[in-house]
């Protein structure tokens, strides 16, 4: 018999709100955070907006603040959501074994010190040039880099210091399989966690790309949407004239626990992980196989791993990007697992109102997934008003409705073709 | 617990590295003492107080990748070309060609990390967004400087690309996932396609990890906060595990890529089997002190049903680092005292980063498989900081069949694997 997983704990630092009841309660509103890109002179890009993460301060949940001065907002949205997670489990007084107690990350890539790499190597590239003098860009580079703000942005700094701060001395990871890699961190805690390595894993993920380079590399794919004019309607999933993501950031950590011992210690059991799929495409870099074949799989696997049937899901929370060929391969992936109770499944998409927090995506939503299963209410897609002949299920437009359930899947298809499925269920 | 647990064997490896690009190679050069460190020629790096590096020689992904995938190349950075190949060289080792084995029962786990942008990349939208080099005008970069970026840039450099295009490369269709923490990335992905084995989500695991950490912006950003080797005249002596006279360490880059598989699966194909994966652990030693490094290398001894006294050897990371090497020895030395022999194979090839565990533990594996033990280069002077038995000089006979393998970050992430010697 597997040892069975339960969620006592959840955070989220997140454009929409820095808690789960602020979070659940501006989706279930259908409130939208996107509006222009304040963190750097967007002006002149491609895209002009993005849903960002405002007024967060490390100091309300770190009193030693200034330990982290030097760290990206990886770290410091994962420190907020993570304490906040093991507030509400009970598990941030360092009592416990802790050694039984880890992390598991889904992150991204530390920040870049973008002026410091762009005057220096301007400084060494004639006018009208294409390539610089390396050896004297890297002598001036070495100069303008701050070296203790360099050490911090190593990519494995956001999980270690989630370790750190919280005495989790137990087994830990790391992955970045793009927007698959939170939903991926969770499934593979929980594996963690049944095989016995761990009682308790602190799961999730924190990532930030609206940053120069960031909005740079998005927008030379042409992956963002450019509705530069109404960027609060520009995240539009499964409606005819999507025409792109919408970036976000933020981090969102919940608390899986092993059911014994949640029970032995008197912990609050919010829900039960019971299901988790992964498989690869093996498609292409950047485009999802048109037919879902990954992702039918992997959502096949993730209800036979929670032993339910296709039609006991009471709510699908969509991976729904926005983008053409995520949501209509999206779409027939899902007609192929559930068959005709394809078209009377409730599906969402959280990214209409959230935007994309590419590897802190999947953990939002499952967040997202569980209070709807909690209130027995459904969050609205916003935006919807064209509908897509390939997109002809139920993607509860606009308005969220009241439905009590017992089992949700929620979805998360990366960049690169890894595919994440994960089944919570009412804990019984 | 895992008494019903299906067994999970190596039967496959590929390797570029800065001392041998095939298994036998890498095995000849470990034999033979070879040092993989010299002065950095993938760029000029003068201007660095440290220089000098572990390249891979004459590198060509051109040379290797299939003709109908060539033009993908335009997106790989260097550090995904070295994982790429890697992986289609272990793939290769293993004996598995496609359709031999159904897509869906083979996965991978890769470690690697995102890479650093090539300053080139950026040069002409640099120039027109800082024409003197002292401020950006961002509305310049935006427009027109955005146009002067590759529309593929950003692929180049993303962490879970080596994983990407070889599942693409050779239709693995199962689990894929991409570990960045550091130096432990390797040894987390191993275990992760261990656990995926054995609940029987796959048959064969790509368990792979690459980093190319010689290109501008890396060695520039490892001089600012890397305790780096100050030993430029003399590059092959530079990187001293567990010595006295240590200075810091020094970069390298390469490619260490295992196909893990099950055991009945291996045999129902007459697979080649270098070894056996018994069992890991991972743990955090806070403010890295050594005893949580102990309680990792005993977890996994545990996990892998073994004691202290079963051990052949144990296989460190061995930077060179001042701090790091005594954290590391002190972390051993309360497992295994004096008692186990401790090789530390990274001074001959420098240090990997996501590549590096994976690249040290192969170095064990075929020391096992070969019943013979290299020595560890460098180590001259023992440090009384370091209270450990570091083999050095010639080969030395393996008495027993298992081999530790131990790595951290520097937030004190450690890891930990036994592996074990193949008897058919």
């Amino acid at each position: 018999m597997k040892r069975r997983v339960v969620i006592t704990g959840m955070g989220v630092i997140t454009p929409l709100g820095h808690s789960v009841g602020e979070l659940f309660a501006s989706q279930m509103e259908g409130r939208t955070a996107v509006g222009p890109i304040s963190k750097f002179d967007a002006r002149t890009f491609p895209t002009t907006f993005a849903s960002e993460v405002k007024g967060f301060d490390l100091a309300k949940y770190m009193p030693d603040v200034t330990r982290y001065r030097h760290c990206g907002v990886n770290t410091r949205y994962a420190l907020g959501a993570g304490k906040q997670a093991l507030a509400e489990a009970g598990l941030l007084e360092p009592k416990g074994d802790r050694s039984r107690m880890g992390v598991y990350l889904g992150s991204g890539e530390g920040t870049e010190d973008f002026t410091s790499l762009a005057t220096s190597t301007a400084t060494f590239t004639a006018p009208g040039e294409r390539t610089a003098d390396i050896r004297q860009a890297v002598g001036l580079l070495f100069k303008r880099l701050n070296g203790p703000q360099e050490a911090e942005q190593e990519m494995f700094s956001p999980s270690g210091y989630l370790a750190d701060a919280f005495a989790l001395d137990g087994p830990f990871a790391s992955c970045q399989t793009a927007c698959a890699a939170s939903s991926q961190a969770i499934g593979e805690a929980t594996e963690m966690i049944r095989t016995g390595e761990a009682d308790v894993m602190l799961a999730g993920g924190s990532h930030s790309m609206i940053t120069p380079l960031g909005i740079t590399g998005f927008n030379r794919l042409t992956a963002l949407s450019q509705r530069n004019d109404s960027p609060t309607t520009a995240s539009r999933p499964f409606d005819l004239t999507r025409d792109g993501f919408v970036i976000g950031e933020g981090a969102g950590l919940i608390v899986l626990e092993e059911l014994d011992h949640a029970k032995a210690r008197g912990a609050n059991i919010i829900a039960e992980l019971t299901g988790y799929g992964s498989t690869a495409d093996a498609f292409r870099m950047t485009d999802p196989h048109p037919e879902g074949r990954g992702a039918i799989r992997c959502m096949a696997d993730a209800l036979a791993d929670a032993h339910v049937n296709p039609t006991d899901i009471g709510y699908i929370n969509a991976h729904g990007t926005s983008t053409q060929a995520n949501d209509a391969a999206e779409t027939a992936a899902i007609k192929a697992v559930f068959g005709d109770y394809a078209k009377k499944v409730p599906i969402s998409s959280s990214k209409s109102m959230l935007g994309h927090l590419i590897a802190a995506a999947g953990v939002a939503e499952l967040v997202i997934s569980v209070m709807a299963l909690l209130k027995g209410a459904i969050p609205p897609t916003i935006n919807y008003q064209t509908p897509d002949p390939d997109c002809d299920l139920d993607y509860v437009p606009n308005v969220g409705r009241e439905l009590r359930f017992r089992h949700v899947l929620s979805n998360s298809f990366g960049f690169g073709g890894q595919n994440i499925s994960l089944v919570a269920s009412r804990f019984e | 617990m895992r008494t019903n647990s299906r067994r999970t064997v190596l039967t496959g490896f590929g390797v570029l590295s800065p001392i041998g690009s095939t298994p036998d190679a890498l095995w000849q050069a470990l034999v033979a003492g070879t040092s993989g460190i010299r002065t950095v020629t993938l760029f000029d790096a003068s201007e660095l107080p440290t220089h000098i590096a572990g390249e891979v020689p004459d590198f060509s992904a051109k040379a290797f990748i299939d003709k109908s995938y060539r033009r993908s190349l335009n997106a790989m950075a260097r550090t995904v070309e070295l994982g790429v190949i890697g992986a289609q060289f272990a793939i290769q080792n293993a004996g598995i060609t496609k359709g031999t084995i159904s897509p869906q029962r083979i996965g991978i786990e890769f470690a690697s990390l995102m890479g650093a942008t090539d300053l080139n990349d950026m040069a002409g939208a640099s120039k027109i967004a800082s024409p003197d080099g002292q401020t950006v005008n961002m509305t310049a970069w935006g427009s027109p400087g955005l146009n002067e970026i590759a529309p593929l840039w950003m692929l180049k450099y993303l962490p879970n690309m080596p994983a990407c295009h070889t599942t693409i490369l050779h239709d693995i269709q199962g689990p894929s996932n991409t570990q960045i923490p550091g130096d432990t990335a390797g040894l987390i992905a191993l275990a992760e396609a261990a656990r995926i084995i054995r609940r029987g989500t796959a048959d064969v695991m790509v368990v792979g990890s690459s980093e190319s950490r010689i290109n501008p912006v890396s060695m520039t950003r490892f001089n600012l906060f890397l305790q780096m080797s100050k030993r430029n005249d003399d590059p092959t002596h530079a990187i001293r595990p567990f010595d006295a006279t240590r200075d810091g360490t020094v970069p390298g880059e390469g490619s260490a890529v295992f196909t893990l598989e099950d055991l009945t699966h291996a045999h129902a194909r007459n697979a080649n089997i270098l070894g056996e994966v018994v069992g890991w652990a991972m743990g955090v030693d806070r403010g890295k002190k050594g005893p949580g490094l102990a309680r990792v290398i005993r977890n996994a001894l545990t996990s892998a049903g073994v004691h202290p006294t079963d051990i052949d050897h144990v296989n460190a990371h061995g930077t060179g680092s001042t701090l790091g090497d005594a954290f590391e020895a002190r972390g051993i030395a309360e497992v295994f005292g004096r008692d186990t022999p401790v090789f530390a194979p990274l001074s001959r090839f420098g240090n990997m980063g996501a590549a590096s565990s994976l690249m040290e533990l192969a170095c064990s594996v075929f020391a096992l498989k070969n019943g013979q033990l290299p020595g560890t280069l460098n180590h001259e002077k023992p440090a009384a900081d370091c209270p450990i038995a570091v083999h050095t000089g010639a080969l030395r006979t393996v008495t027993k069949p298992y081999a530790l393998k131990v790595t951290y970050t520097d937030l004190g992430q450690c890891a930990a694997v036994v592996v074990r010697k193949w008897d058919s």
